[in-house]
């Protein structure tokens, strides 16, 4: 149909009823479609991004930044911190991510992040000062890099039903033939290498060894034949112990925690050699589009509300001290945390930073190890 | 030019005229540029889309990868890496094990469907194309995670049997395993076996196959001997439209593949993430690609002498 021709029939009185219709048509769905587009838009761009872990992306802990700008912040997902500050080296522009202590450094080392400053959060004064101060973590000016935000162990989750515990918890248990094929494992080496280097004995001030690369990598292989699926969607593990297909799992706190609530019966295992424990918090992009909006997003989850949240539903520790005022010793016992971050932290193995050649050396033969060589 | 012999008068109109029509002449004298012209839209689509990128993949699969960035000297040192270490070709041959697997699995459970709707069904073909073709207007993700659903430990398969009393415990290799990757590339990709192999069905001149039975051949050697080879255009066209994308799958064998079933798709994808070595990541797309263009050239080689052969 031509426009001009349309408009001629109409002027000469000859638009017959079917392209008139035709037309009504045509501007009715235009006028109706057009600005439902573009106030999408505008919507997604306004609010801020948040890059973070699979599982953080909830309104539960945006409940603060969702009364003040009216909609959630925008979320984007990453299964492995590596694989997240790749894609924002390749050009991924954010407001705020959600990196861990052990990253950090090489992600400030990238120049893609721009200090915070602290006086603009007014729950700064409430945040456990050990878990600010982090190697790395302080920029000019009494500024920080990362707000640290949640904290936790990186554990064994167990079917208190199937698993069949010989002697204490420890970290044999995700190497132990008699459940082969039930045994689940995160897939990252962030977490899984490390795991490694505990249960081969490696102290972590030896990681970056020939020594250390060798031993971990054997036990890696040792253990590679049990496990039935390497993942780095904690939700695929939790189904799989919900239903019995997997017997142990390495896994986060929240895992166990949801499990539980869930009257699954499974424990997160205190093991003997201790368990990983690490710190996370969030870090703005340099070029973050909406800066505002990202402090409130920092604002929102250092909130209370938000702390509370985070201990009771997926039992990690929060930065806050003052959310801890509403559970007692007992309860965060039990969720295995401490009102003192420093009792859980250094009394399991604290992740630390490597360097970028440490790391990808890591990831490559994790990798390699996990395809089967 | 024709008009060198016009007056000056009749010269001046005449050159007013061609400034403005020069062009429509041009193209009225030159088929190969109006068939450039028409190309333009797709070529452009090419050479920005497929034509660019492939030649940074293969500078990049020439640099070697220095901490975050890269060193850009041209050395084949990745390329020496692919034959040296084992993995690499373990893992591809892997993947053209699973992708042959899948692709004759395809064939073999498409043809007789698109026999079927070629030669036995008279009306309403379209819409039993279109209803053949139905699963796949859903994303090809979700159809992945269907047969995760359908694979799974409690999932359709292993529930239906035990409660049917025929299993005690859930098959385990059903979810994790090699064999759920073939499984649901056969169905992801069988849209893509119908269609051509229907095309080429339905060509058929059905005098022929009279022809055949008048001159003694049962039904049997009558689809070996005439339907087979004249149908044999849609096999082959349906067996490159598999084989050649799912050798690089890589969400299935992520979602569905467990430790055993990884391909070099994922491989590719690690490299380019985790790993972080992009110009690895850009030698073993490229030895992929070379691999998958000689035993397509191959396989094409030995269809076109069986062909021969039977004519």
């Amino acid at each position: 149909m031509d426009v001009v021709d349309q408009l001629g029939a109409v002027r000469e009185g000859k638009l017959s009823r079917r392209a008139f219709t035709k037309g009504l048509l045509a501007s009715g769905v235009a006028m109706a479609t057009v600005p439902m587009g573009a106030r999408q838009a505008r919507a997604a761009g306004d609010q801020a991004t948040y890059f973070t872990w699979g599982g953080y992306d909830i309104p539960e802990l945006f409940q603060a930044y969702q009364e003040k700008n009216g909609e959630l912040p925008n979320f984007s997902v990453f299964g492995a911190s590596e694989e997240a500050l790749t894609k924002m080296r390749g050009g991924f522009v954010v407001d705020v991510a959600h990196p861990c202590n052990a990253g950090m450094p090489r992600w400030v080392s990238t120049g893609l992040f721009q200090p915070i400053d602290t006086s603009r959060i007014a729950a700064f004064n409430d945040v456990i000062p050990s878990l600010v101060d982090l190697p790395g973590n302080d920029a000019e000016n009494g500024n920080i890099w990362m707000m640290p935000f949640d904290w936790g162990q990186t554990s064994i989750t167990y079917r208190t039903d199937l698993f069949e515990l010989e002697g204490e918890e420890s970290w044999d248990m995700l190497w132990d033939k008699r459940y082969g094929g039930q045994l689940g494992s995160l897939g990252s080496g962030g977490d899984a290498w490390w795991c490694g280097a505990i249960k081969a004995g490696v102290n972590f001030d030896d990681l970056d060894t020939e020594d250390a690369f060798t031993k971990i990598a054997a036990v890696m292989r040792e253990q590679r034949p049990l496990i039935r699926v390497y993942t780095d969607d904690t939700t695929t593990l939790e189904q799989a112990l919900s239903s019995g297909e997997m017997a142990a799992a390495m896994t986060w706190n929240s895992s166990a925690t949801l499990l539980k609530s869930e009257g699954i019966p499974v424990k997160f295992a205190a093991p003997k050699e201790g368990a990983l424990t690490w710190v996370c918090g969030v870090m703005i992009h340099k070029d973050a589009p909406n800066i505002d909006r990202a402090y409130d997003i920092i604002e929102s989850m250092l909130s209370t509300e938000t702390g509370q949240f985070m201990i009771n539903d997926y039992g990690y520790g929060h930065s806050n001290a003052k959310s801890f005022d509403q559970f007692d010793e007992e309860t965060l016992a039990g969720l295995g945390l401490s009102k003192n971050p420093d009792d859980i932290l250094s009394a399991g193995h604290f992740q630390r930073p490597m360097t970028q050649e440490w790391e990808t050396r890591m990831n490559e033969t994790f990798e390699q190890i996990k395809a089967g060589f | 030019m024709a008009d060198t012999s016009l007056s000056p008068a009749e010269a001046r109109q005449g050159s007013e005229r061609k400034k403005t029509s020069w062009l429509s002449a041009l193209l009225y004298k030159s088929e190969a540029l109006r068939g450039y012209l028409l190309m333009s839209p797709t070529m452009l689509i090419l050479t920005i889309g497929i034509i660019i990128p492939f030649f940074i993949l293969v500078a990049m699969s020439l640099w070697t990868r220095d901490g975050f960035g890269f060193d850009t000297t041209l050395t084949l040192a990745n390329y020496a890496r692919t034959q040296n270490e084992p993995i690499f070709n373990a893992l591809l041959q892997r993947s053209f094990w699973i992708s042959g697997v899948a692709t004759v699995a395809t064939l073999v459970v498409c043809y007789p469907m698109a026999y079927y709707v070629a030669f036995h069904v008279h009306k309403n073909k379209m819409m039993w194309i279109i209803l053949m073709t139905l699963p796949f207007w859903t994303s090809y993700l979700l159809r992945v995670f269907a047969w995760k659903v359908i694979l799974g430990y409690e999932g359709v398969i292993n529930s239906g049997f035990m409660s049917l009393g025929l299993i005690e415990a859930p098959l385990e290799f059903l979810l994790y395993s090699q064999t759920a990757v073939i499984i649901t590339l056969a169905h992801a990709w069988a849209a893509f076996a119908i269609l051509p192999m229907y095309v080429s069905l339905e060509k058929i001149d059905k005098s022929l196959l009279e022809a055949a039975t008048d001159l003694g051949d049962g039904p049997i050697a009558r689809f070996l001997r005439v339907t087979l080879p004249l149908s044999m255009p849609g096999v082959i066209a349906g067996a490159f439209l598999i084989f050649i994308p799912t050798t690089g799958d890589y969400i299935t064998p992520a979602l569905l593949g467990g430790p055993d079933g990884a391909m070099i798709g994922n491989f590719i994808q690690l490299q380019f993430g985790p790993v972080n070595n992009w110009p690895m990541g850009a030698t073993l797309s490229i030895v992929l690609m070379l691999w998958i263009a000689a035993i397509a050239l191959v396989f094409l080689f030995v269809t076109k002498k069986a062909q021969d052969k039977i004519a």
